[in-house]
């Protein structure tokens, strides 16, 4: 079964790929392009899973993802972001702000999809 | 400072006359066997018997003092201390520059443009992770990149994709790559900018070289600024004034109070912008300048005609550096200023006001006070700016001014950072038990405003403390108290002083223990200048 993925992204050529890939493995695909779309989309649709590029306008990855894990109920959501090569340090960060995963630009579709299917089976997952 | 085998050079000098042992004994009226000793650095030999023998070989006394090659040997053992290699210590730098002076100077030029291309190469990944439109840039390259890649992967593993959905890929990698070729030149055009950003420092050392070389004393541009002085004072009015009427007169300038960076761009050669948030001593010091560039320009090209400045742009620095000195020996006139700096026991702040100069003018010009028969005490020189940088060394025997990087950081140098306006003196002990009385003022060298943005710097001179009775800021210190004293270093890299609460970098030590003294700082007399 399909899960809901909310892309957020403002590259459009990047979104139509995800788009087009995510929708191909079954899943229900939105797409926004700054981060208080994806904060506001977030709490209004409550997808499975969200990918958050980091150099998103307006409200960037880094605040998009701290606000997150402060709200209530969405603390579990899983995130995987999208970070361009050589920003280990941003990675870093990300990671320690609750970042559950990471997939750099440029990515492999295959590398992708493996990630996406990975994290959403552990979310389907009750822990324990 | 380790010394130099004195003796080493003695014999290699004698041999390259090709004089016997025997007969350069008699001639300086020693026995031979005794000069054997001296030879193998078995006896020390200073003073009158070392020019009598620099006279013998007709060779000048610095080559056998080592003076010549000191600087040299300092710089040797300063890199060694930065390659971190245990084995070569001061002795041993000595030692190569003593057998091999031609290796090690070359080896000295390789050091340096060895730190250029690394000075380039840290300023360029500075701006690579710190420059917002080349992190920009770079990550729209890694965006366009990853679409086509997605593409042109889409369209390998989706055998069934509908024809539509084909053409739309293919268009989108095509579209794509010429974004792609866009930004790529788009970033050539940045770096490209960026090529002049890091400025090398050979040039800046090899112009220290060159000063250090003439004992900062030059007596062709002392001569010349005396004659331009007696030609200037025969009208009724203050020098500055006479300086400026000549510059208006007899060289067409027009003068004009403004913003120098505006001024830049659009002002011709007969144009002088001075900066009117400047202090009155540093715009007297620019008049006097622009004189000197424009009266003395064939005496200061002959001086730097010199094998040591190797480069265009090394000559540009030693030029201005040498209108500078001309500057200096036209506003404080060599005879008035020794006899008054004597008088007033090398009272910068007395100087200051007699002579309209600034701290760093009158210092400067200390330093520049070695006329064979009325030197002033010998002083040495070092400036800093608020981060720490240092520059315009300039060393005396035993105190070596750093030309790398920082030096001690409990030199009153940096204390005077924290108290602008006041002179600090500071008895300093150095690890092998030498005292040097330092003197160090920071101040900003424009007037105050709340816009302006202030650029100041600490300035510190340095002597032997032997010379103290003749210095007023030494009177703190007459006591010979050794509490009064403070342990310093030179380089945290080259200090022994292991329980150095400032120790900003470990020591590499070559061979023996740490000593482990006390190094707090202890006494340092603020005195109220102003």
């Amino acid at each position: 079964m399909g899960a809901r993925i909310l892309i957020a992204e403002d590259e459009p050529f990047i979104v139509e790929s995800l788009s087009f890939l995510l929708s191909r493995e079954g899943h229900e695909v939105d797409a926004v392009d700054t981060g208080s779309e994806a904060l506001r989309a977030v709490q209004r649709r409550r997808p499975d899973l969200l990918l958050l590029d980091i150099m998103l306008p307006e409200t960037n990855g880094f605040d998009v993802l701290r606000r997150l894990r402060a709200a209530p109920g969405l603390e579990e959501l899983p995130v995987m972001v999208l970070t361009a090569k050589g920003q280990e340090a941003d990675r870093k960060r990300m990671m320690e702000l609750g970042a559950d995963d990471f997939v750099t630009k440029p990515f492999s579709n295959r590398d992708l999809l493996a990630r996406v299917a990975s994290l959403l089976g552990a979310a389907a997952r009750p822990a324990g | 400072m380790a010394r130099l085998p004195i003796g080493q050079r003695i014999r290699d000098s004698r041999m390259a006359s090709g004089i016997s042992q025997t007969a350069l004994a008699r001639s300086v009226g020693i026995s031979p066997s005794y000069l054997n000793l001296i030879e193998h650095d078995k006896r020390m030999i200073g003073g009158a018997l070392l020019k009598r023998i620099a006279g013998a070989l007709e060779v000048p006394l610095g080559r056998l003092s080592g003076g010549d090659d000191e600087g040299l040997a300092s710089e040797v053992a300063e890199l060694a201390r930065t390659l971190a290699a245990p084995g070569l210590d001061e002795p041993a730098a000595a030692r190569f520059v003593a057998q091999a002076p031609d290796w090690a100077a070359a080896f000295v030029q390789l050091h340096r443009r060895y730190r250029d291309a690394t000075e380039t190469a840290l300023a360029l990944s500075d701006r690579l992770s710190q420059d917002p439109a080349l992190m920009e840039l770079s990550h729209a390259v890694l965006t366009q990149i990853s679409a086509i890649r997605s593409f042109a992967e889409i369209l390998e593993q989706y055998p069934d994709l509908a024809p539509e959905e084909r053409t739309r890929f293919c268009s989108i990698i095509a579209a794509q790559s010429d974004r792609l070729g866009s930004s790529a030149r788009e970033m050539i055009a940045l770096l490209d900018g960026a090529k002049n950003t890091p400025t090398p420092t050979s040039p800046r050392s090899e112009v220290d070289d060159f000063i250090h070389h003439c004992g900062n004393h030059l007596p062709v541009l002392e001569e010349a600024a005396d004659a331009l002085r007696r030609s200037l004072e025969t009208a009724p009015q203050p020098l500055a004034a006479a300086i400026e009427s000549r510059l208006v007169q007899a060289h067409g300038l027009r003068i004009r109070r403004g913003d120098p960076a505006e001024a830049a761009s659009g002002a011709g050669r007969d144009v002088l912008t001075l900066d009117e948030g400047a202090l009155d001593s540093t715009l007297r010091f620019q008049l006097a300048r622009t004189l000197a560039e424009r009266e003395l320009g064939a005496a200061i090209d002959g001086l730097i005609q010199d094998d040591r400045l190797t480069s265009d742009e090394a000559r540009q620095i030693a030029r201005r550096a040498l209108a500078n000195y001309a500057a200096g020996a036209l506003l404080f006139p060599y005879a008035p200023f020794h006899e008054a700096a004597e008088r007033s026991r090398y009272d910068i702040d007395r100087l200051g006001q007699r002579f309209a100069g600034s701290f760093e003018q009158i210092a400067h010009r200390l330093v520049t006070l070695r006329r064979p028969g009325a030197e002033g005490v010998p002083f040495a020189f070092l400036r800093a700016d608020p981060a720490g940088n240092t520059s315009k060394p300039f060393s005396i025997p035993g105190l070596r001014m750093p030309r790398l990087g920082g030096a001690c950081p409990l030199w009153a140098l940096y204390r005077a950072l924290a108290t602008p306006d006041r002179t600090i003196a500071q008895l300093a002990e150095t690890p092998n038990g030498e005292q040097y009385l330092f003197i160090a003022r920071s101040q900003s060298k424009r007037a105050p405003s709340f816009a302006g943005a202030p650029v100041s710097y600490s300035v510190m001179l340095g002597c032997d403390a032997a010379y103290g009775e003749r210095i007023v800021y030494f009177d703190g210190f007459a006591s010979g108290k050794r509490s009064l004293a403070t342990p310093v270093g030179f380089t945290c890299r080259s200090c022994a002083r292991v329980g150095c609460a400032q120790r900003a970098q470990a020591p590499v030590r070559a061979g023996g223990p740490a000593k482990n003294e006390g190094s707090q700082p202890t006494a340092q007399h603020g005195m109220m200048a102003d």
